[in-house]
């Protein structure tokens, strides 16, 4: 491994995981007064958990550098309402909306389970459409729900890896929609079925976080490169990054 | 011996579903209003109403007080100058409008908290917020749009509590720089 592999700058070597030393703290928990003022976040000071680690990642700087000069743009976070993401991209004048996507997504299920449940007891007539396509569609009129060029960027995280394909397919056909031309979605593909549960969150515009969390919904697939070139076909530019925790981390411009 | 403030806690525990008296939740969320229900009695000057679990509520709530709902609501929730306090077992399916929100339970509409809200990791919002300061403990559950309006969402109390998190390498890097840290 290289120098700037090892000081992780070198090319490709963006995006690994790395667990960091937290910087001294005086008795209250904050950083003593002679050290550099954290400004990057709230609670940037703070030393990470048990299942945090920090973790370099070249595709969000990538993400921020498209973004640059936007002004007031609109940004869409699909995961979890985290703090220090949602201050991380409004204190640099973003109007962030949230939602967790795969939380709702495993909310529709136990729903689509208890509704399936009632309906083997009904009439033929009632049952319900259990084919992939229509549960997409029945999920998809539930969430989502933005006009058409809302947004200027989106958190996509690793969600594709965790819903069914169709429903991925089609959430991304109507991601498309939701993004102004130019606009920029930050996606992250794991490169072999994850063995845990990972949440994300901004540390500060090359950092994230990884939290382990107890496992929402089980991986359904991972995607290979043709696949995953093939459902975000309609965006112009496509940039890849694979960290050496076989994270693969990518931009899709519209 | 009587005493003054005896009869205002005997009173407050006596409160009616939605009464003024029970010194609970608002500023101190920690310490809920009992549920149980009774009796007309004297306000209490900094007191707080509270629409306790198991009473259900439909059209608008007015007042300038604070106001602590651990059961339902269903309309319209105005507080002008108070603090609101959705509690565990809330339910409000209402647009809120108030000077602090502070939500443990369960909202469907859009937040005004003129001057901050705070969703507490038990908090589940489906609405837009609207404040000044912002603060989300890790748990909580957000679907809707943010909008801070002077530009300082931070809430220091919330970073002292470690609901955020992450270790920096030290220092902010400007987005537009580009250069960011490596």
């Amino acid at each position: 491994m290289s120098f700037l592999n090892k000081l992780g700058i070198g090319v490709g070597a963006g995006a690994g995981t790395s667990r960091e030393v937290p910087r001294t703290m005086g008795s209250s928990g904050r950083p003593r007064a002679n050290g550099p003022a954290p400004v990057a976040a709230v609670g940037a000071t703070r030393a990470p958990e048990l299942g945090e680690a920090n973790r370099v990642s070249n595709g969000l700087k990538e993400f921020l550098w498209n973004l640059d000069g936007l002004g007031r743009g609109t940004l869409l976070d699909l995961g979890p309402a985290w703090q220090t993401t949602l201050s991380f991209f409004i204190e640099r004048g973003f109007r962030v909306s949230s939602e967790d996507l795969l939380r709702a997504w495993k909310e529709f299920l136990v729903e689509e389970e208890e509704k399936l449940r009632e309906a083997t007891g009904r009439a033929a007539q009632h049952t319900l459409d259990v084919t992939p396509s229509a549960r997409a569609a029945r999920f998809l009129e539930a969430n989502l729900q933005y006009p058409n060029s809302s947004f200027d960027a989106v958190l996509l995280w690793d969600l594709l890896d965790y819903l069914e394909p169709m429903v991925a397919k089609q959430m991304v056909a109507n991601l498309t929609e939701l993004l102004r031309p130019g606009g920029v979605v930050f996606a992250m593909f794991h490169s072999k079925k994850p063995e845990g549960f990972q949440r994300y969150r901004v540390v500060d515009s090359t950092t994230l976080q990884v939290i382990s969390s107890p496992v929402l919904c089980p991986a359904q697939r991972v995607y290979q490169n043709r696949e995953i070139q093939d459902l975000f076909s309609r965006y112009r530019t496509v940039k890849s990054f694979v960290g050496r925790d076989q994270l693969r981390e990518s931009l899709f411009i519209k | 011996m009587w005493k003054k403030e005896d009869v205002k806690s005997e009173a407050s525990e006596n409160s009616p579903g939605v009464s003024p008296g029970s010194r609970a939740a608002a500023g101190n969320p920690a310490r809920e209003a009992s549920p149980t229900v009774p009796v007309s009695l004297p306000l209490a000057s900094k007191g707080s109403a509270s629409i306790s679990q198991g009473i259900r509520i439909k059209g608008e709530v007015t007042g300038s007080e604070d106001l602590f709902v651990d059961g339902q609501v269903e309309g319209k929730v105005n507080l002008s100058n108070g603090i609101l306090t959705v509690g565990p077992n809330g339910e409000v399916k209402a647009d809120i409008f108030a000077r602090e929100v502070i939500v443990r339970g369960r909202v469907d509409g859009k937040i005004v908290g003129r001057e901050k809200i705070q969703l507490w990791s038990t908090g589940n919002v489906a609405g837009d917020l609207q404040t000044e300061r912002l603060s989300i403990e890790d748990g909580a559950v957000l679907r809707g749009r943010v909008e801070i309006e002077t530009g300082k969402p931070i809430d220091k109390h919330a970073e002292a509590r470690g609901v955020a998190a992450g270790t920096s390498k030290g220092g902010a890097v400007s987005v537009s720089s580009g250069s960011a840290g490596d």
